[in-house]
């Protein structure tokens, strides 16, 4: 059953910042070519490793052919008409390649151009790895505790988050393309992709007084609190065998309910917490309750009771956990992704299509430099 | 102008953030939503009264409808039949009792693309389980990883995979659109938010089962790397800090010139990144004493001219008040007109600049029935006669 995506041609110039674009295409079905550098991927040498192969590089990376052209600029002149999507994070320019000179040979082409800040303005030349990214986008202040530093997320997640809207960008410019036959530019600056992904952040700075628990003293803002949810209604909490993310909504009476049934509400029933005017008082109370009844529990059955009963608690698993999920190995969800001749497990895709199911595909063996004409002629999309 | 996704209809029957955010960014490309609302749909997000709804629900339309009601709920089949996407993120089965699964809608409307954006999937032994973003984070390994060495109970400070899940949502929205154009037929997608989530633990998983090695929380270091100085480091004034992250033994140059060259800083030791990376305690302590006399924006600006990567750790009053690049870029913007419920409202642009088909139109998040004679008549053609029984008798709210 062919994908979502088939016969949809993407070429891939992206670094880190748009790499995963490629993989949410090429996992649903389009013909993903990333053309490397003649100098090959750097991509290919950050860790974790397996025998000298990139384990990042075979998740980001996956789903795609891979080649290596000894002339960069034609190999782009040469497979851009034969393209529905161009990924770029700065090639173009290097080899000075304009949009406009592709949009002419291809005027139904769509170019998403990811950069870290866009192309003009006071910080566009600057360089912003990860650390640096989700700091100025905001990501670092929202997460670390009281008394930690502020805390770049785990695992490059800012590629995630360019990746992401770097695929809507090329999906939605490609359904105007096949409906009108006009192709475009789509640029994307990680900077304010960042920004968009802050929950409360902007909502906090633009109506802090119509938030009635909104603590402004240092300015429109919430510093960082650890797991502490901004409603103070979440907070990872400390049980017997692990932590568990313990949460009062989205309805606080059941939980209440539950916590009379166990004796444990303390209290709670006191007709003071029941003011409206004393509702923060009434949920900074239930979490200090729910923080003494948690660490009498057994994490893991107290996690099943409390889905059973309809609580969103989660448990805090650290990775080996998370792999030996039962859920996602009852879905089928895991996928073997090729590496270095071999196959390794790893993430399948977070949708299911009824009708077009997509999946781990490619082979990222490092490839021989070829002339843009070999290429072309291997990957079959002459003519 | 045209936007990218004109014509598109969506019938939006989502809550709190990662279904909204979703149909946002579909709205935001040019889609007509609808979104229904319903009395007892609005809990754990809010109304349409609250600035967290208001924040994820802009170029939208919203009808009300009394779902209770049987006359309601065939409206809503109505409109089902017009639209080229459902959308919910309710548990499984809700819009099953409603008579609005994919099975039911198709057999009138074969080109309908479904998305049920549940906790866990529509199938497994916790599928029932209910989830937010925490909880997803919790279980998918974020919490545990985004801390400092030793401890596992930070996490990610707000709903990053609600959004991610959202934005993963509109993705594959846009690629059903395109197979749809290629085989005539709709379809129905099962997602599952919490493997969004577990998603973004990717390369630590393969790590796990190509080596047996199991990822832990690292602060600022960057994993499976080595890198230094690459920390965030306090600066003058009250919780101010910069970042800075060193890859390179040229930026790593070009920092000591900036710390003037300080004879600890010349030491052999830290001129190559292994070095630098095993005295790293060293390294940071007397870095961070340096930067703590400094104006956070001011060393920024000294460590960009001077190739150092460097960033502020900016907050929500920095973003909005003082980001330069983000006010070159009109990356916020005032609604054009005020909120019957918030007054004056602001809002951030969709990340993406599109050449021919911009981005540019922003409306308010609607209130209550706001649109609902607007919609009635627009997707069903509805009489306005009809559209006054409704009301008044309730199923229209």
């Amino acid at each position: 059953m062919p994908a979502a995506l088939d016969a949809v041609r993407v070429l891939d110039l992206s670094d880190d910042r748009a790499i995963y674009a490629g993989k949410l295409l090429g996992d649903l079905g389009a013909d993903v070519l990333r053309l490397e550098p003649a100098e090959g991927d750097p991509l290919r040498a950050r860790g974790p490793m397996r025998s000298g192969e990139s384990l990042w590089h075979a998740f980001f990376a996956s789903s795609r052919t891979h080649a290596r052209a000894d002339d960069d600029a034609a190999a782009i002149h040469t497979l851009a008409p034969q393209a529905h999507i161009l990924l770029d994070c700065g090639r173009l320019s290097a080899a000075a390649i304009t949009a406009d000179e592709l949009l002419e040979a291809n005027p139904a082409l769509v170019i998403v151009d990811v950069s870290s800040f866009g192309p003009d303005g006071p910080w566009a030349n600057w360089q912003a790895p990860a650390l640096v990214a989700e700091a100025l986008g905001g990501v670092a202040a929202t997460s670390g505790d009281a008394d930690t530093p502020p805390l770049k997320l785990f695992g490059d997640q800012y590629a995630f988050v360019g990746g992401v809207y770097a695929a809507i960008g090329a999906l939605s410019g490609f359904h105007h393309a096949r409906e009108t036959g006009q192709g475009q530019v789509v640029r994307l600056a990680l900077h304010e992709a960042l920004v968009s992904v802050l929950e409360h952040v902007l909502m906090w700075a633009w109506y802090d007084k119509l938030l009635p628990f909104a603590d402004n003293s240092k300015g429109p803002f919430l510093p960082r609190q650890g797991s502490l949810h901004w409603t103070r209604a979440y907070q990872v909490m400390q049980a017997r065998g692990g932590s568990i993310m313990l949460t009062i909504a989205p309805d606080l009476q059941k939980q209440l309910a539950w916590l009379v049934e166990d004796d444990a509400h303390a209290d709670l029933l006191d007709p003071v917490y029941a003011e409206p005017e004393q509702r923060l008082l009434l949920i900074e109370r239930s979490m200090d309750v729910l923080r003494r009844w948690a660490a009498e529990q057994e994490v893991e059955p107290f996690f099943h009771e409390a889905q059973r009963r309809h609580h969103p608690y989660g448990w805090v698993m650290p990775i080996p956990e998370v792999a030996a999920n039962p859920q996602l190995e009852a879905r089928g969800w895991w996928m073997d992704y090729p590496v270095g001749g071999g196959a390794v497990r790893g993430p399948g895709l977070p949708y299911q299509f009824a009708e077009t199911p997509g999946g781990i595909t490619g082979d990222p063996s490092r490839p021989q430099l070829c002339s843009a004409e070999q290429i072309i002629d291997e990957i079959g999309w002459g003519g | 102008m045209p936007r990218p996704l004109d014509g598109i209809r969506v019938l939006d029957f989502t809550h709190v953030l990662a279904g909204p955010f979703c149909t946002r960014v579909l709205g935001d490309l040019g889609a007509d939503v609808v979104k229904i609302g319903t009395d007892s749909r609005d809990a754990g997000g809010g109304g349409p009264e609250s600035p967290y709804y208001a924040m994820w629900n802009r170029n939208k339309r919203l009808l009300q409808l009394n779902l209770s009601r049987p006359e309601a709920r065939r409206i809503a089949r109505s409109l089902a039949d017009q639209a080229d996407i459902i959308i919910d993120n309710f548990s499984v089965g809700v819009l099953d009792r409603w008579g609005l699964d994919w099975d039911s809608v198709a057999q009138t409307n074969p080109g309908l693309i479904s998305i049920a954006m549940s906790g866990m999937g529509a199938s497994g032994p916790w599928a029932s389980y209910v989830t937010y973003a925490p909880t997803v984070h919790a279980l998918a390994g974020l919490t545990y990883l985004t801390g400092v060495p030793g401890r596992s109970d930070i996490g990610i400070g707000f709903s990053y995979n609600d959004h991610m899940a959202g934005l993963h949502a509109a993705a594959a929205l846009l690629a059903a659109l395109a197979a749809r154009r290629r085989t005539g037929r709709g379809q129905r997608i099962d997602m599952s938010q919490f493997e969004v989530g577990v998603g973004f633990s990717g390369p630590a998983l393969l790590d796990w089962f190509a080596n047996g090695a199991a990822a832990e929380p690292l602060g600022n270091d960057p994993p499976w790397r080595i890198a230094a100085p690459h920390q965030i480091y306090p600066c003058r004034g009250d919780d101010r800090w910069i970042a800075i992250a060193v890859e390179t033994d040229e930026q790593w140059r070009a920092l000591r010139r900036l710390l003037g060259e300080p004879a600890w800083a010349r030491s052999v030791q830290f001129d190559t990144a292994a070095g630098r990376w095993n005295a790293r305690a060293e390294l940071d302590g007397q870095l961070a004493g340096w930067t703590a006399r400094q104006d956070d924006y001011e060393l920024m600006e000294r460590c960009q001219r001077a190739g150092v990567p460097a960033g502020v750790v900016q907050n929500g009053a920095d973003l909005t008040q003082r980001d330069p690049q983000l006010r070159h870029s009109n990356y916020f913007f005032d609604f054009s007109s005020a909120h019957p419920l918030l007054g004056p409202m602001q809002g951030e642009r969709l990340p993406m600049h599109f050449s021919e088909t911009p981005v540019e139109r922003y409306e308010r998040p609607e209130v209550y029935g706001e649109s609902n004679a607007a919609v009635l008549r627009d997707w069903l053609q509805m009489p306005e006669r009809e559209i006054s029984e409704g009301t008044a008798g309730g199923v229209i709210q």
